[in-house]
């Protein structure tokens, strides 16, 4: 009765449906993968697409320019680029070679000469110049062109050649600032630029998108270096090298008034060193000005005092004695004790002073603490605590040794003497001008403290004119104008302990005129190869630059009585 | 026909759709094309500037100035101020 069903029949329902189970398998197995990929590996498939589509610009990172005090360029980067091959995808070695010679101006032996020294990938030219990058440019589209590439940088460029680099410092050719004012103002004078999306085409072309501009806020920066001034500063400086072939020397020019920093020659010149800022040294007779302004301020001594010499032999402690070689007479005056640069007058007064007093002035006129200019690798300078000094140590600072200070430092203490006591701020940077129009000042006029009395800086100022008229600066005399000044001939400490003899460093630091001094002018050398002094070397120096920047800022004789006789 | 019509009209903003795109495309080539070469040519401005900075420097002129034109530094005593 039963009919057996043959499992095995043919069964079209039940193999259609089979078919259509087995047909969907595949779809929703793509299903699953898409829902997995689109939600599981969105990001990762997001930014491969991305980078099909788009092409990120890097837009590297913008850099201000760097300006003296009149506007003229001292730093700016200028856009290249620089050639690179990879080899790997060279087709034509011979003719590749052939065009980079001809493009890059090079030979083909130096192209060679790379190739051969190079694995895979080398830069044949960098910092590129326009014109050879527009000519270069359309064969990199080319089959010539393929395993070429070319990749902008920058050149930071100075008009002025290496004028003042000790200052500027240097930035590289990613725009990144490394030393001196680069690093300083390193956050202010660049601006990164974020990447930017636009399309690539077929050849690799960029299509930028209309959304592109971006906001400049990167800043250049106004120094109060006057580009001429520094030029002065540099050809005095150079000429005394050629001279006396020191090993360092510099040359620093402010303005009394304002702390205003005109020139800083250093020599050697190398970028980012200001020897102004980082030199330090026992500063010998020129720091006799700070003891015996020091001592004239507090009433230790006057300026009618005449002191004795012991016979050009003093024995300040059991043995140690200091000597004056440059005169015979018994008795010096406070103005002839500077004329002379006498050890002897420097070291009683220090002591008449007293150690704690001298001290303080020492730390008031700002040695032993760094400026607020805060240039890269500046250097404080030492004074050692005033309860540690011996009486030798108080006589010995007294004629400058035993201290250690820096050529600013010195300057801005001369600077007080001749703007009226007044401890000024030095100024480095003049302003800062951003690109949305903010300018911010930073050289503003800042007295730090008054150091001395106004009738102590009227003394003192004839008492450094009579060095000049009369002692050891004589060679920095202008006709037609008071200078005023104190010359030094430091001895400096040997390596096998005590002073050196024949190593010195010679200095001179002064201001002019002397009826409203416009210039105060140091000038370092250390360890001249040629035996010489500060009143040697040191003050023709001095004397040049002067008479340079009175020419150039045009500044009337003070004394045009002087200018008279002298033309008679 | 209705269906004809929107078959028709669909092609055509397709069509357009398309066209536009490569219109912008080109645009934007074009306008990459032109950045470059302003790019290029402010660079070289740039350096035209800077040449032109260089040669009105003080070392410069200072060297002109004696080397071929044969002047001298003025002393300060020699400069006469014009007063108002």
């Amino acid at each position: 009765m039963f009919q057996k069903k043959n499992p095995f029949a043919f069964n079209a329902k039940a193999r259609m449906k089979l078919c259509g189970m087995l047909c969907l398998v595949a779809p929703l197995a793509i299903g699953i993968r898409l829902f997995y990929m689109q939600t599981f590996l969105h990001d990762e498939f997001a930014s491969k697409a991305e980078r099909a589509i788009y092409n990120y610009l890097k837009e590297d990172r913008l850099r201000g320019q760097i300006y003296d005090v009149n506007g003229n360029f001292l730093a700016e980067s200028v856009r290249t680029h620089s050639c690179g091959v990879n080899k790997r995808y060279v087709k034509d070695k011979a003719k590749t070679i052939a065009f980079l010679a001809d493009n890059l101006a090079m030979t083909k032996k130096e192209v060679e000469k790379k190739w051969k020294q190079n694995n895979n990938f080398f830069f044949v030219a960098k910092k590129i110049k326009p014109e050879t990058y527009m000519q270069m440019r359309p064969v990199l589209r080319s089959s010539l062109g393929q395993g070429l590439e070319l990749t902008p940088e920058y050149e930071r460029i100075h008009p002025y050649g290496d004028s003042a680099i000790d200052i500027l410092g240097e930035a590289n050719s990613k725009n990144l600032g490394l030393s001196g004012i680069e690093l300083m103002f390193n956050e202010e004078l660049s601006q990164d630029i974020s990447k930017r999306r636009a399309k690539r085409a077929r050849r690799g072309e960029v299509i930028y998108d209309r959304s592109l501009k971006e906001e400049k806020s990167v800043g250049s920066i106004y120094l109060t270096i006057d580009s001429l001034a520094q030029h002065y500063a540099e050809e005095a400086l150079a000429k005394a090298v050629a001279d006396y072939a020191p090993e360092h020397g510099l040359i620093l020019v402010q303005q009394p008034d304002t702390g205003r920093l005109l020139a800083a020659a250093s020599y050697p010149r190398k970028d980012g060193q200001s020897l102004s800022f980082q030199f330090t040294y026992e500063p010998g007779s020129t720091f006799k000005t700070i003891a015996v302004a020091s001592a004239l301020d507090a009433g230790a001594v006057s300026i009618t005092d005449s002191i004795d010499m012991e016979g050009r032999k003093w024995e300040v402690a059991r043995g140690v004695t200091v000597r004056d070689k440059q005169h015979e007479k018994e008795e010096l005056t406070i103005p002839e004790i500077m004329a002379l640069s006498s050890n002897i007058g420097a070291g009683k007064i220090a002591l008449e002073l007293g150690a704690k007093n001298l001290f303080y002035y020492i730390k008031a006129f700002g040695f032993g603490t760094k400026t607020d200019i805060n240039f890269q690798g500046e250097s404080k300078g030492y004074v050692p605590p005033y309860n540690k000094w011996t009486k030798v140590d108080t006589a010995t600072k007294g004629y400058g040794y035993g201290i250690s200070l820096t050529p600013i430092q010195l300057i801005g203490a001369y600077s007080a003497i001749a703007n009226g006591g007044h401890l000024m701020q030095p100024h480095l940077v003049d302003r800062i001008e951003y690109a949305n129009g903010r300018v911010e000042k930073k050289a503003k006029v800042q007295k730090i403290r008054r150091v001395l009395k106004p009738e102590t800086v009227e003394t003192m100022k004839k008492v450094l004119e009579h060095v000049v008229l009369e002692g050891s600066g004589k060679r920095a005399q202008i006709k037609g104008y008071g200078v005023a000044g104190k010359t030094g001939t430091a001895e400096k400490l040997s390596k096998e302990g005590g002073y050196a003899k024949r190593h010195h460093v010679v200095s001179f630091c002064g201001f002019t005129p002397i009826q409203d001094p416009r210039f105060t002018i140091l000038v370092v050398l250390d360890n001249p190869a040629k035996y010489t002094f500060g009143g040697t070397a040191a003050t023709p120096v001095f004397k040049q630059v002067a008479e340079g920047l009175l020419a150039m800022y045009a500044i009337p004789p003070d004394q045009p009585e002087n200018l008279k006789s002298d033309t008679k | 026909m209705k269906i004809f019509l929107m078959v028709f009209l669909a092609t055509v903003f397709a069509f357009g759709v398309v066209m536009m795109r490569i219109e912008i495309n080109r645009a934007g080539r074009e306008i990459g094309k032109l950045q470059n070469e302003v790019e290029i040519k402010e660079a070289r401005n740039q350096y035209l500037e800077l040449e032109n900075a260089r040669l009105s420097g003080p070392l410069v002129v200072d060297q002109i100035a004696r080397e071929q034109l044969k002047l001298q530094r003025t002393k300060p005593q020699n400069i006469v101020v014009l007063e108002d």
